[in-house]
């Protein structure tokens, strides 16, 4: 053997050896063990159901004989595919509802954009009087049950020639509204934005915060007018973070269920969304599951090509951002105040006048009389009494809802403890995992439900949960497949917030203990735990809220034994008992309101400056 | 002296980035040792390694003839279980325990009862004059109490070997020299051995017992702080030492055991030096002498700057391309473009082999110490 191919081979056992070391010292680590636990149960969770929607739309399933006589339970076919794309029904069940969801989506959320962009910069960066009561105020549409607004809308534009007892518009003006008004893809944009703005304001005002407002004053120096500093400075800086608003808020309305649901169906206007549910009600299983994929790739496309087109720095999303604003206001002279009156009235308009109406409904006894001789509590106090409301009890003697509420609060609290819990171990991974492959891996992975729309993420869990496999029982029906499917959807959030919680934790904290000889799990209980708390519960109550008042995750999962409020109210909406439909939404309100009230709390208290302190 | 640490071929790569090549180092009992160097240059991977915090890719370390880390058997000792203490940077004390809470969490987490938990924190609490502070959290207390408790808390587990990463550089520069006392006082009572990374060179001169000088990964130079300052093993020492920096001139040695400076029109007396070689001449700002009157063997500069500071006046000289620092005591009544008459301490310059930037002359003041070789084999002169 020559020299240098004695010194190549010498290098090559060097090189094995070294890597067999740190192999070895990594998998018996418990931190190593952890992370391949946590893998395996995600895959399972996310990318396993994904799979197997993928793979029940190319095979004949149960019930499948009605759509072919050739059907073979279980045998490959491109059937359904072809059906959906070029069958005699595919206007009606693809195309026009993805042409519905695109419209509605794409209106929507380039209204929730300028609305919540020209609000954020109003109260974030002007001298405009009152942003400290506004802002909470302007955050309540999207707190609310997204179909509180579409019950309201009800409630002010429904009309007896479709429906029901007569609205606000028609008993005032004496004459019904027209018809696009009351239904369809109009009402479903308007609220769908009224529902959506304040998301889009919060990623607006996050960016906005943390704009120095320096270099707004350096043109202003050198004699730019206020609209050229707007135009040439502010948003150019701003215009990454508004594109990713854009992108973000365009996920999130695509995948909208309720709203398009009460407003758009007793018109037969039909989403993606909508049609999806109908598919699956109606037993078209496999044309449910890929209407879920179209919807899937169309948030997918959006996201990711987005994020490409904005060289990948879409941020991913941000929560409640809690930066406080540094700077000088812009000043509004002459305009401070009638902006000021514009933006009370707004967010008046969309935060308060719904709530009010839905609280005004639930005390009429028969809906859609208004006059004081009208006025009853029954619906909220009132025994059962068969003449009214086909029997059902008022709200605190109804065993349906005092049930449904606890199951809600169970739910909402274990899920969100849970999600917060992995989501801090799955953060700590991902940010001390220095870029390793398991920590790669564990990041796209729990970002990826990010992607799915609420109703095609049930649809996953409906297809993989409903029979056993293995070891793994049918959790179809159960509250179990319930905190799972709750988890696993918020946790995107949960992990951005764990991560977060993590990197303001020096790494030379959990450093110092294993100088003295603290194991990682004690390391992590004593240290990163106690330390990542007051970011945690602030993250906790935002997903204790959003559980709360999700309804298109968990519509296609509930069974009697686990009805929760949301579900309990759309049916009552459903029904047509608008009233106790409305006392219920508010409840929900109330409780999310709380909620949210204390994450306000939260992140202006004492634990907030404790977590300053220990960055 | 008998050795506390072993460092045999250590080698850490990030990448393509060679953090530590090859390193040798042997540490002796009740060394206070300071790891010196520019940012980058390895010190802390160094001290990190030791400390098990970093996993090397290469080398050996034993502490304490027990063997810790070993690339070639696949031993990697966890840091809880290595004999050290270590006070970060940070101080890295933990924001939501009280003082007493940190001081005691190493012995907690060797079950030690909780009553001589207690006693020990006491203890230590008294001996940083820190007494009835234990209730406090860290964020309750100033930036000096902090770094104390970070000392408490070392102290606490009594650990043989102290491990320090630029502990005082978050201190404002009054309590930093106040620091360095306590912390040589620390050592004397312990004893125990002290590895001490720093970027800051008086902090190393003033503390060491020994200093290691390191670049790019290597150990450029090993030696008390004495010998660093007086005959840097090479440029890179010569020039990262002392602050003005040294003179380093470009020359040309010639038959009559003088040299003749690049740049200007001069020779002086070059001793020691080997004939008609390239060399750098190296003599700091004090063994520049500067004379009013013209004498022998002294070359003529004009004074280009002069900056008093205190007790002593760094004065610029410059005579054609050639610009050096000259530091007097007390206050001189010179004044710009005013000519002076240079000569240098012959005891005291160094010269340097030009292409391989090491000592070579004065011969033999090289230091022999064989606890040390530069990882090139440098041992060339």
């Amino acid at each position: 053997m020559s020299h240098s191919a004695m010194e190549l081979d010498h290098r090559r056992s060097a090189l094995i050896e070294r890597w067999r070391n740190r192999t070895r010292a990594r998998a018996t680590s418990p931190q190593f063990l952890v992370s391949i636990a946590l893998l395996a149960v995600l895959v399972y969770l996310v990318l396993v159901p994904l799979a197997q929607l993928i793979w029940r739309t190319f095979s004949w399933g149960e019930g499948d004989r009605r759509l072919s006589r050739s059907a073979v339970e279980g045998e490959i076919t491109g059937f359904h595919w072809t059906e959906a794309f070029t069958g005699p029904s595919a206007n009606a069940m693809l195309f026009e509802p993805l042409a519905n969801s695109l419209i509605t989506g794409l209106f929507a959320a380039v209204f929730a954009l300028l609305l919540g962009g020209v609000l954020a910069w109003v109260v974030t960066r002007t001298d405009m009087p009152g942003t400290n009561w506004m802002r909470p105020l302007l955050i309540i549409p999207y707190v609310v049950p997204s179909f509180a607004i579409a019950l309201a809308w009800e409630t002010l534009f429904k009309s007896p020639r479709i429906g029901g007892s007569p609205g606000l518009y028609e008993s005032v003006l004496g004459f019904g509204p027209p018809e696009w008004l009351a239904y369809g893809p109009v009402p479903i944009i308007i609220t769908m934005t009224i529902h959506y703005f304040p998301f889009a304001f919060l990623l607006i005002c996050g960016a906005l915060a943390s704009l120095d407002s320096q270099l707004e004053e350096c043109a202003e120096i050198q004699g730019a007018s206020r609209w050229t500093i707007l135009r040439k400075i502010t948003f150019p800086i701003i215009a990454p973070a508004f594109a990713a608003a854009a992108i973000l808020t365009f996920g999130k309305t695509i995948g909208t269920f309720a709203l398009p649901f009460l407003l758009g169906q007793p018109v037969q206007y039909a989403t993606l969304a909508t049609r999806l549910f109908s598919s699956l009600n109606q037993g078209l299983t496999a044309l449910g599951y890929i209407l879920a994929l179209v919807l899937i790739a169309i948030t997918a496309l959006a996201v990711y090509g987005g994020s490409r087109a904005l060289g990948g720095n879409l941020n991913r999303f941000e929560t409640i951002g809690g930066k406080g604003f540094k700077g000088q206001p812009t000043r509004l002279r002459n305009w401070r105040w009638p902006i000021f009156a514009t933006t009370a009235v707004v967010a008046l308009v969309v935060a308060v006048f719904p709530l009010l109406l839905l609280a005004y409904q639930t005390v009429m006894l028969v809906d859609g009389y208004y006059g004081f001789d009208n006025l009853t509590l029954h619906y909220w106090f009132g025994e059962s009494n068969p003449d009214l409301a086909e029997g059902e009890p008022g709200l605190v003697h109804n065993e349906v809802i005092l049930g449904a509420t606890w199951i809600t609060l169970k739910l909402a609290f274990i899920s969100a403890s849970l999600c917060s819990l992995v989501g801090l171990v799955i953060g700590y991974i991902v940010v001390r995992g220095r870029g390793g492959w398991i920590a790669k891996l564990l990041d796209q992975i729990s970002f990826a439900p990010f992607l799915f729309p609420a109703i095609a993420f049930a649809a996953m869990y409906l297809s993989l949960f409903a029979e056993q496999r293995g070891p793994i029982p049918a959790l179809y029906g159960t509250f179990t497949l319930l905190v799972l499917i709750s988890v696993v959807n918020r946790l995107p959030y949960g992990v951005r917030t764990g991560a977060a919680a993590v990197t303001q934790i020096g790494r030379e904290l959990e450093e110092a203990a294993e100088i003295q000889g603290a194991s990682w799990m004690r390391r992590f209980r004593e240290i990163i735990l106690p330390l990542a708390t007051s970011g945690l519960v602030a993250g906790m109550l935002v997903s204790f809220v959003g559980v709360m008042r999700e309804l298109s995750l968990i519509i296609l999962l509930i069974t009697p034994s686990t009805r929760v409020l949301m579900t309990v109210g759309f049916r009552y909406a459903e029904e047509d008992q608008v009233q106790l439909g409305n006392a219920l939404i508010l409840l929900v309100t109330v409780l999310t309101l709380a909620g949210q009230y204390l994450v306000w709390r939260l992140g202006k208290g004492r634990l907030a400056r404790l977590r300053e302190r220990s960055i | 002296m008998e050795a506390t640490i072993e460092i045999r071929d250590l080698t850490k790569r990030f990448g393509k980035v060679v953090a530590l090549d090859q390193l040798s180092l042997t540490i002796g009992q009740g060394e206070f040792l300071v790891l010196l160097g520019p940012s980058g240059c390895g010190k802390t991977t160094l001290l990190r390694s030791l400390a098990g915090l970093e996993t090397p890719d290469e080398g050996e370390i034993s502490i304490r003839e027990n063997v810790v880390f070993s690339a070639p058997r696949g031993i990697s000792v966890a840091p809880g279980d290595r004999q050290v203490g270590m006070v970060f940077q940070s101080y890295a004390l933990w924001p939501h325990m009280k003082v007493k809470d940190n001081i005691g969490f190493g012995l907690r987490v060797k079950k030690i009862p909780s009553q001589e938990v207690e006693a020990r924190v006491t203890t230590v609490l008294d001996d940083m004059a820190m007494e009835g502070l234990g209730e406090r959290y860290p964020s309750q207390l100033s930036g000096g109490q902090q770094q104390r408790v970070a000392l408490a808390r070392l102290l606490a587990t009594r650990p043989p070997v102290f491990l320090m990463d630029e502990p005082l550089s978050n201190l404002d520069a009054r309590l930093r020299i106040d620091m360095r006392s306590e912390l040589k006082r620390l050592h004397h009572d312990t004893g125990a051995t002290t590895v001490y990374v720093t970027h800051d060179q008086s902090e190393a001169m003033t503390m060491a017992s020994v200093v290691v000088v390191m670049n790019e990964g290597r150990i450029q130079q090993m030696a008390p702080p004495d010998e660093i300052y007086r005959q840097p093993a090479n440029i890179f020492v010569a020039g990262f030492i002392g602050m003005p920096r040294i003179n380093l001139m470009a020359a040309q040695t010639l038959d009559d055991g003088r040299a003749r400076f690049e740049g200007g029109d001069f020779t002086l007396p070059a001793p020691g030096a080997p004939p008609n070689a390239k060399v750098f001449v190296g003599a700091r700002p004090e063994d520049v002498l500067l004379s009013l009157e013209p004498m022998d063997d002294a070359v003529e500069f004009q004074v280009y700057a002069v900056l008093p500071a205190g007790p002593e006046t760094i004065v610029q000289i410059r005579r054609g391309d050639v610009t050096l620092f000259a530091r007097e005591t007390g206050q001189l009544g010179l004044v710009m473009d005013q000519s002076v008459w240079v000569r240098f301490d012959p005891s005291a310059i160094n010269i340097y082999d030009e292409a391989s930037g090491e000592l070579v002359a004065p011969e033999g003041k090289r230091p022999q110490d064989a606890n040390f070789q530069l990882a090139d084999g440098g041992g060339a002169v």
